[in-house]
């Protein structure tokens, strides 16, 4: 709630960095103590996707290490944006990085990763058709509700006529296990060229991704570093301004790309917009009492306790992700 | 047509064997998902039993806390629903 014991009143300014350049050079000192004195190794490796969290992580990266140092790789799949090349190509360029591209469809299709999914959503939506319908999964409960979240599959016909159901269990785990070999293959081509560089994965999550355990465990979960999975997203846009990431990039809406139909974030897995988010969280996590934080938020105190107790089950349900073998 | 007892006392069933939990500690008013007893794949995992056990689908619009928070929610669910 405060620094020196003292009560902070909660705002909606609350996270903003007063001193976005101590913030960066505080990260950027960690990275090279941890990268060459921790890990002993001689530059970076950083996935970039086009989106907020690995363009600032890459940006981070050139900094700590000089973008002679870092390299860039791009891993996109059949199902991946068209922007997301356009977009991470021009960041690299921006911060004068090295860039590979790694198509990664044949490995995957290797993997099943796409059969396999496509057979359990047609066993719910059963005129599903993969080479001409889109598909996502999706939370529809308010985050308000006090229930756990569960998901539905939404397939978007040629036509725009929307099939959604809710999704079974068996067919949820397939759908899930099946699309999480995308993460694992782009983590396993990082290594790759981290191992053959004698280089480190500087890994992307953000402090929601890996405390709410929207991450894929030994895919993008997967790396030696994570030097903004203690950052609010604000606070990564914030950082994205001050280091001079591309415009385009901090105007796109953060997507899962990963299904083949548009899908947002806070559709896939956040149920609420990240402004919002960020605040209640940091709420919850300080003990603020949901009434003070409901005054600011516009809501109801109730709401605010709802949404206090969907962060604490997130936050408990997804421990399994953030553990390390038990041995 | 089962009477509310033997829906409870299926349910209660149901969750103690698929949570290892102690049955003393499953009561008709446990907030089962409250208290952690199961979570989000818990709950997917439960209407697919209510589903094949019941002959009982859920709807999107029927996924809030009044119909599943204790036994005793579900069974008045179920009995809605019979």
């Amino acid at each position: 709630m405060s620094t020196s014991g003292k009560h902070v009143p909660f705002s909606k300014n609350i996270l903003h960095f007063e001193n976005v350049e101590k913030v960066c050079n505080e990260i950027i000192v960690n990275l090279k103590r941890d990268v060459g004195r921790t890990l002993q190794r001689r530059g970076a490796v950083v996935g970039i996707s086009g989106g907020i969290d690995s363009s600032v992580v890459m940006a981070l990266s050139a900094k700590a290490f000089g973008p002679e140092k870092v390299t860039g790789i791009m891993l996109p799949e059949k199902d991946s944006s068209d922007d997301s090349l356009f977009l991470a190509e021009k960041l690299a360029k921006k911060f004068g990085v090295s860039t590979k591209v790694e198509e990664i469809t044949k490995a995957l299709d290797g993997f099943g990763c796409y059969q396999r999914r496509d057979e359990a959503i047609a066993k719910v939506i059963v005129d599903f058709d993969p080479e001409v319908d889109k598909a996502k999964i999706e939370i529809k409960q308010n985050i308000t509700e006090n229930l756990p979240a569960v998901f539905s599959i939404t397939v978007i016909k040629p036509s725009g006529e929307i099939r959604s159901k809710l999704l079974p269990a068996k067919e949820y785990l397939q759908i899930v296990a099946a699309t999480n070999f995308k993460q694992r293959c782009r983590m396993s081509m990082l290594y790759y060229y981290a191992e053959s560089l004698h280089y480190a994965v500087i890994g992307t999550p953000n402090k929601h991704e890996v405390e709410q355990g929207f991450f894929v465990k030994y895919g993008d979960g997967g790396a030696d570093i994570m030097p903004i999975g203690h950052l609010y997203k604000t606070q990564v846009y914030q950082l994205a301004s001050y280091l001079g990431v591309p415009q385009e990039i901090i105007d796109r809406t953060p997507t899962t790309d990963t299904y083949t139909a548009e899908q947002t974030q806070e559709d896939f897995f956040y149920q609420m917009p990240f402004e919002s988010m960020d605040l209640i969280w940091y709420g919850w996590e300080n003990n603020y009492d949901a009434k003070e934080v409901a005054a600011v938020m516009g809501k109801s105190s109730t709401e605010i306790e709802n949404i206090y107790k969907n962060f604490e089950r997130k936050r408990k349900t997804t421990e399994y992700l953030r553990m390390k073998p038990i041995f | 047509m089962l009477i509310g007892i033997e829906l409870e006392d299926k349910i209660r069933d149901y969750i103690v064997k698929s949570t290892f939990e102690d049955v003393k500690n499953i009561t008709n008013e446990t907030l089962i998902f409250e208290e952690g007893v199961l979570d989000s794949m818990g709950l997917l995992f439960l209407i697919e039993f209510l589903n094949e056990e019941f002959n009982v689908t859920t709807n999107d619009d029927e996924l809030v806390v009044e119909n599943f928070k204790s036994i005793n929610n579900i069974v008045a669910f179920l009995k809605a629903k019979l």
